[in-house]
């Protein structure tokens, strides 16, 4: 009966990916220390590095192993790299106000030398990051100890040339450039231009563009606080910049909106070259509507020509060149439509949910309650409902799929949406940019799902 | 009229989250406060528009029935000047705890007698009508201008009335000059200094504490259509 289900609900056969548990990073324990929440996760431009930020303002940075040649049933698994305290909590003496330290976003830059550099961000300040290796040391200095203590110049009677000699590895992170001071609100996203010499940075009202080497001044592309506060009506959710045109990002807003802006159009990009919304479906209003609707995430397609959003209830899917509908809809969990208002009663209708594409741009996901979360294949327009949890901890044991009852008689193996965890989110997702490698990260714990290989 | 209910369980949800919003670390979030003011409004306005608004509040069981404490405002009452008439209540409530310690401490003449307890803002039970302040202290949340005056109460004795308007403009004052940071600035709750000092300072962070007590506010068809929905978050930046 289970083996059936599985095959209808589309997790087996065919070309149908048959994901399996990999490895799980975090405590294992049920209290979750606050500072251990993770807030973002992010795989850099190759997918060998797969960084994570949290709430206590530090970054973890997993490394995957070179694939073993005897082990071929499975890729490299990720270990731990490098970790480090990105940011501080800070204190705004001027408003009175304390500074999270939270990580909201890590950007990888594409690697152009032996270093590796990103960008992570708190709610005012971006920091340019280097993660460099050293595997060597020199020794054999005239004048120095091996310790570091100089010597007395009197007692050295040869002379001799230092050498490298293998060491450790050691992985340094270093801050760079740190990009502060240009944020009012707080900053939602960052996004690294394909120019790889800009980037932009997005708060609750504005936007502003930055070069990577210049710290001391940014230029304000988008400002949409209006002069009297009490007008506001719409703020900036997510911003990105087109994955190939270096003039081109998009905006999306708390309405439901979303705004593609072209650089050359002019220095203030106030007035967008195209918007997309849909209209509202009238027989979904509720007071809750305005709050459904709004954008919590916006993502390119890799290539180009999509883009995908996520609000609270729905996935879509954008063909740029449509402005007034989405191609393509999908609906996360929409059971949760006649809860929406315990949902804002227990602020759970202002999670925001993130959403991202596979390397081929045949699959979205994204995640959901009760750490279950949702892939839907575009091709086939199936979907499948998995769930991070250390109880599927064997790896290559293909994950069950997951149905919610929402409401009527509850089959076996279903489970009926009041007992849903809504403590257990999904927020967090990342694919491997070209291998079928996918992170999930609940509340404090990080799960690598693999696809079963042969 | 369950409209109305869930309009008035969604309107009290909806402050409490605004005046919870304002200890958060990080301060204020802007998104999140421009939702919850526009689930307000849309709230309010339902609220508004249904037929057959009770004279009443709605019991706090649609609420917040955990801020209902039976013997505080039975206590509260008894040490109110010689009986106002019911509307008058009203309006004096919408000036908050100071003007009725304007009635009692600072007014000269007045109810000498012991003030209401600091906690009794929120004990008030559903029954009362009116939360305090609403109308004085929604629009210094909200709006960077002076806010208008609250309706006119009702009528009532003219040195009562010298005195309400005398209370409205001080804690007015009070609210202005401790300003926006005042309404920024994290105060915990156990921090809440008792109405009972007559300070200024008092004043100004005291209603607004006690203003925005779930389940207390927009009791009445008066205050709320007083309200300016607009979010505290908002102005304060």
């Amino acid at each position: 009966m289970g083996w059936k289900m599985r095959k209808q609900t589309g997790a087996g056969g065919g070309n149908d990916i048959q994901w399996c548990f990999s490895q799980v990073k975090g405590a294992v324990d049920d209290d979750v220390a606050e500072a251990d929440i993770i807030s973002t996760v992010e795989f850099n431009h190759s997918g060998e590095l797969l960084a994570t930020g949290d709430k206590g303002g530090r970054v973890v940075i997993f490394q995957q192993e070179q694939e073993n040649k005897t082990q071929s049933h499975s890729r490299g698994e990720y270990n731990v790299y490098s970790t480090f305290q990105s940011h501080e909590p800070e204190f705004d003496y001027l408003k009175s106000l304390e500074i999270e330290e939270k990580i909201n976003k890590i950007r990888w830059l594409p690697q152009k030398n032996a270093a590796q550099f990103l960008l992570s961000t708190n709610d005012k300040t971006i920091k340019l990051w280097k993660i460099s290796e050293r595997d060597k040391r020199p020794e054999g200095y005239n004048l120095k100890e091996e310790d570091g203590r100089y010597r007395d110049p009197t007692t050295v009677t040869t002379l001799r040339v230092p050498v490298f000699r293998p060491m450790d590895l050691m992985v340094e992170a270093s801050p760079r450039r740190i990009f502060a001071n240009a944020h009012t609100y707080h900053i939602n996203s960052i996004s690294i231009n394909s120019d790889y010499e800009t980037y932009l940075s997005a708060d609750d009202l504005r936007i502003n563009l930055w070069h990577l080497e210049i710290t001391d001044r940014s230029f304000n592309i988008v400002d949409i606080k209006p002069a009297n506060m009490e007008e506001l009506t719409e703020v900036i959710t997510a911003a990105e910049f087109h994955p190939n045109s270096c003039s081109t990002f998009v905006y999306s807003s708390s309405k439901g909106t979303i705004r593609l802006c072209d650089m050359r159009a002019s220095a203030l990009c106030d007035r967008h070259s195209k918007l997309f919304e849909e209209p509202e479906d009238p027989s979904n209003r509720s007071f809750f509507s305005e709050i459904i609707s709004s954008i919590s995430d916006v993502k390119f397609s890799h290539s180009g020509r999509y883009m995908m959003t996520r609000d609270y209830l729905s996935v879509k899917i954008w063909d740029l060149n449509m402005e007034n509908r989405p191609v393509e809809t999908y609906q996360v969990h929409e059971y949760l439509r006649s809860k929406l208002c315990s949902l804002y009663e227990n602020d759970c209708i202002f999670d925001k949910f993130e959403c991202c594409w596979n390397g081929s741009d045949s699959i979205v996901m994204t995640g959901s309650y009760n750490n279950f979360f949702r892939m839907f294949d575009r091709n086939s327009k199936r979907d499948i409902t998995l769930e991070a949890s250390r109880e599927n901890n064997k790896p290559r044991t293909v994950l069950k799929p997951r149905k919610v009852c929402a409401s009527g008689k509850r089959k076996k193996d279903e489970i009926s949406v009041d007992s849903l965890d809504f403590n257990k989110k999904i927020l967090h997702t990342a694919w491997h940019p070209k291998e079928n490698i996918i992170a999930v990260a609940t509340t404090n714990n990080l799960y690598i799902f693999q696809d079963k290989m042969n | 009229m369950e409209f109305k209910l869930e309009a008035h369980r969604i309107v009290s949800i909806s402050l409490g989250k605004i005046y919870s919003a304002r200890g958060q670390r990080g301060g204020l979030k802007l998104h999140k406060n421009l939702l919850v003011s526009l689930v307000l409004r849309s709230a309010r306005q339902v609220y508004l528009s249904e037929p057959g608004c009770p004279p009443e509040p709605p019991p706090a069981a649609a609420g917040h029935p955990e801020e209902e404490p039976p013997p505080c405002p039975a206590a509260w009452a008894a040490e109110e000047p010689p009986p106002p008439p019911p509307q008058d209540e009203a309006g004096r409530d919408c000036q908050g705890p100071r003007p009725r310690r304007c009635c009692c401490g600072e007014n000269r003449g007045g109810c000498a007698g012991a003030p209401p307890p600091p906690h009794c803002p929120r004990k008030r039970s559903a029954g009362e009508r009116g939360q305090a302040g609403s109308p004085v202290k929604k629009p210094r949340r909200e709006e960077e201008e002076p806010p208008p005056l609250p309706p006119p109460p009702p009528p009532s004795p003219p040195g009562e009335q010298e005195d309400m308007e005398t209370g409205n403009v001080a804690s007015l004052i009070s609210i202005f000059g401790s300003s926006f940071s005042g309404l920024l600035s994290k105060e915990p709750k156990g921090r809440r200094r008792p109405p009972l000092d007559g300070g200024e300072a008092a004043a100004g962070t005291a209603p607004a504490e006690a203003a925005a007590e779930p389940g207390q506010i927009c009791c009445d068809e008066p205050v709320l259509r007083t309200l300016n929905p607009w979010s505290t978050a908002i102005v304060a930046f």
